[in-house]
């Protein structure tokens, strides 16, 4: 059990630590590269819907990486991937798009930029700030290790994870208090998700 | 209906649950819309059951069978009567289903097999073909959305819809646009699961059968709120939960007009609802409402459900009007809250005590939480019913709403805990 204290204060506070407040405000790596169109159906007038639509087309919502051809990495030597994830319970929706820099050593290539684009609540707006921190640098193994011992903190039930892991999650241990409700543990992991399958992408364009 | 002045004290002490604190604060529940709490009589009745009673129904020569079915018809005689249905033996319009949802899609799968022939000559009158349409609104819970458009969609027919007015009302005076000659179904909400309105029914009732639509009504959310007659509302069929209405979860009915139920086909099949069955032929199946009970039901939650209503028509739906009518007076105080928007109409006429509000700059899972923590439970998210959520230009709101035992006091409690949400997210 890590040395976080989580034994004072109120539930909520537990939950809602000062570091998750602030950084749901600041959401690092935050940016509007969707356009309108691709951010989400538009409401619609009265009329009709033809019939043989198939029943998948909700799933436009939001860009299915739609696009993603034209996008080019920024960086000379890097490659993109991006991931569209969405928490259908309550709407949090964000697009990671993830720049991989190719070593030509064969080390593990390494996160050059991450931004994303979405909406969603504080815990999920403040994980995807606190993971843009911790992983862009890091090589892509390294992010991986991160983001598996986050899993590991988030599955935690409120108890933790040894203190090792929790040095090496930084800021994003004070989502702790948050993996006491099973509801909103999907929101902290949206992010890291995305960038999971992002960075996967990114690496076959290697 | 007894019109005596009712102690709801008295009433709210009936529910053992809301007797107990979370979060070390006492639980204020106001998400009755998802799910009604259930009273003592209710928690009693299923175990009574249980401990007496249970046996299977429509068989069986012994003496638990026959305690059994006159239990569970009892309850169904309970419920048309409380719906204002007919319930003598040869008329029954009630069918039990496994709830609201079971029963829109019961009808939709009925109507996809007259489609395709199922049910003879008589069931012709519920087949649809390329160029027919079905209208819903854009209301609808996705319970009534999706068994419509998957049903369009076997069928060819086209979906349309009769839109919102812009605080979320089903605009009834659009509906004569979109209900046409080739209109089949007409199916709507009663009450709006997001914006606690109430739909001005009879226009689109009468618009449906100028054309000869058939017409389904949602009732999930009218049932615990407003006193109802199908036969006056005119509907063709309706369907409702009795875990909305005091009752146990699981269980809903479906209504359906007598000549409509014994013409429609059946939807499911298996035990007890079947009068002949060959291997070489066709099986012969039985009349209405056994034809659509294929398998053992959720007898007791039947039973059960027959005491919810006797409990809601015993507080009498004159009281219940006038208390939820106080209770959602105070609930609209939270648009005078700094950063609150009501999704929904804000003037107390022609609407229940369910109200969908925004609070800007602060997600709903996370408003949803903060008062969580001040014990007040309400529900966060789209509500199953993400198109009027569009029309207000969000994709999840949050939702307070109100039973018959809550009090002035469960509303100031709420107001006062979104009172300090935007102060503790700092937006």
């Amino acid at each position: 059990m890590a040395s976080f204290g989580f034994a004072t204060g109120n539930e909520l506070e537990q939950m809602y630590q000062e570091v998750i407040l602030e950084a749901s405000k600041q959401a690092h790596g935050k940016q509007s590269f969707l356009s309108q169109s691709d951010a989400g159906a538009a409401p619609s007038e009265n009329g009709t819907q033809s019939a043989s639509q198939d029943g998948n087309t909700a799933n436009t919502i939001g860009a299915l990486a739609s696009g993603l051809s034209q996008v080019h990495a920024q960086h000379e030597g890097c490659e993109i991937g991006q991931s569209h994830q969405f928490n259908p319970t309550c709407g949090d929706e964000v697009t990671v798009r993830v720049e991989l820099r190719e070593m030509h050593d064969g080390s593990s290539p390494v996160i050059e930029q991450v931004v994303w684009d979405g909406q969603g609540c504080s815990i999920s707006q403040a994980s995807l700030s606190i993971m843009v921190d911790l992983i862009v640098g890091k090589s892509v193994d390294e992010a991986m290790a991160l983001f598996r011992d986050f899993h590991a903190l988030m599955n935690s039930r409120g108890a933790g994870i040894d203190d090792a892991a929790a040095e090496r999650l930084d800021d994003a241990i004070v989502f702790q208090g948050v993996s006491k409700y099973p509801m909103r543990i999907k929101c902290a992991l949206l992010g890291w998700e995305g960038f999971k399958d992002s960075a996967a992408q990114a690496m076959t364009r290697l | 209906m007894e019109q005596q002045e009712h102690s709801w004290d008295a009433i709210r002490a009936q529910f053992p649950i809301l007797q107990q604190t979370v979060h070390g604060k006492p639980l204020v529940y106001l998400d009755s819309a998802a799910t009604a709490q259930k009273p003592q009589c209710v928690i009693d009745a299923e175990s009574q059951f249980y401990s007496t009673i249970n046996a299977g129904v429509h068989r069986g020569a012994h003496e638990l069978a026959a305690r059994s079915t006159v239990a569970f018809e009892q309850a169904r005689e309970r419920i048309a009567k409380f719906i204002g249905a007919s319930w003598q033996e040869g008329e029954e319009e009630v069918v039990v289903t496994a709830g609201a949802t079971a029963g829109l899609n019961l009808l939709a799968t009925a109507f996809g097999y007259a489609s395709l022939g199922r049910g003879g000559s008589a069931a012709t009158r519920f087949a649809l073909h390329e160029g027919d349409e079905i209208v819903v609104s854009e209301a609808e819970h996705h319970s009534v959305l999706l068994p419509m458009q998957e049903l369009a969609a076997r069928t060819g027919a086209t979906l349309r819809w009769i839109p919102v007015t812009q605080d979320g009302r089903i605009d009834v005076t659009r509906a004569h646009e979109v209900i046409t000659a080739r209109t089949r179904i007409v199916a709507v909400t009663y009450v709006t699961n997001v914006t606690g309105s109430i739909t001005d029914v009879a226009p689109i009732v009468q618009a449906a059968h100028q054309v000869g639509a058939v017409v389904i009504l949602d009732a999930c959310q009218a049932a615990p709120h407003l006193a109802l007659d199908m036969h006056a509302l005119d509907v063709d069929f309706a369907a409702f939960s009795a875990h909305k209405m005091y009752g146990p979860t699981g269980v809903g009915f479906l209504y359906g007009k007598r000549e409509l139920l014994e013409a429609l086909p059946a939807a499911t099949f298996g035990g007890s609802m079947v009068e002949l069955a060959w291997l070489d032929k066709p099986a012969q199946y039985m009349a209405p409402p056994a034809r659509f009970e294929a398998g053992t039901q959720p007898i007791a939650q039947v039973v059960a459900s027959g005491v919810a209503a006797e409990f809601l028509d015993h507080i009498g739906f004159a009281a219940i009007e006038q208390h939820e009518h106080a209770l959602t007076e105070r609930l609209l105080q939270l648009d005078s809250i700094p950063g609150v928007r009501i999704l929904g109409p804000t003037e107390n006429t022609q609407r229940i005590g369910t109200v969908a509000f925004e609070v800007e700059g602060v997600h709903p899972h996370d408003v949803g939480q903060f008062v969580d923590a001040q014990g007040v439970a309400i529900r966060v998210g789209h509500h199953c019913a993400q198109p009027i959520h569009r029309h207000f230009g969000v994709f999840a709101s949050n939702r307070a709403s109100v039973g018959v035992y809550n009090t002035l006091s469960d509303i100031d409690a709420l107001v006062d805990a979104v009172s300090g949400v935007r102060a503790f997210f700092k937006a």
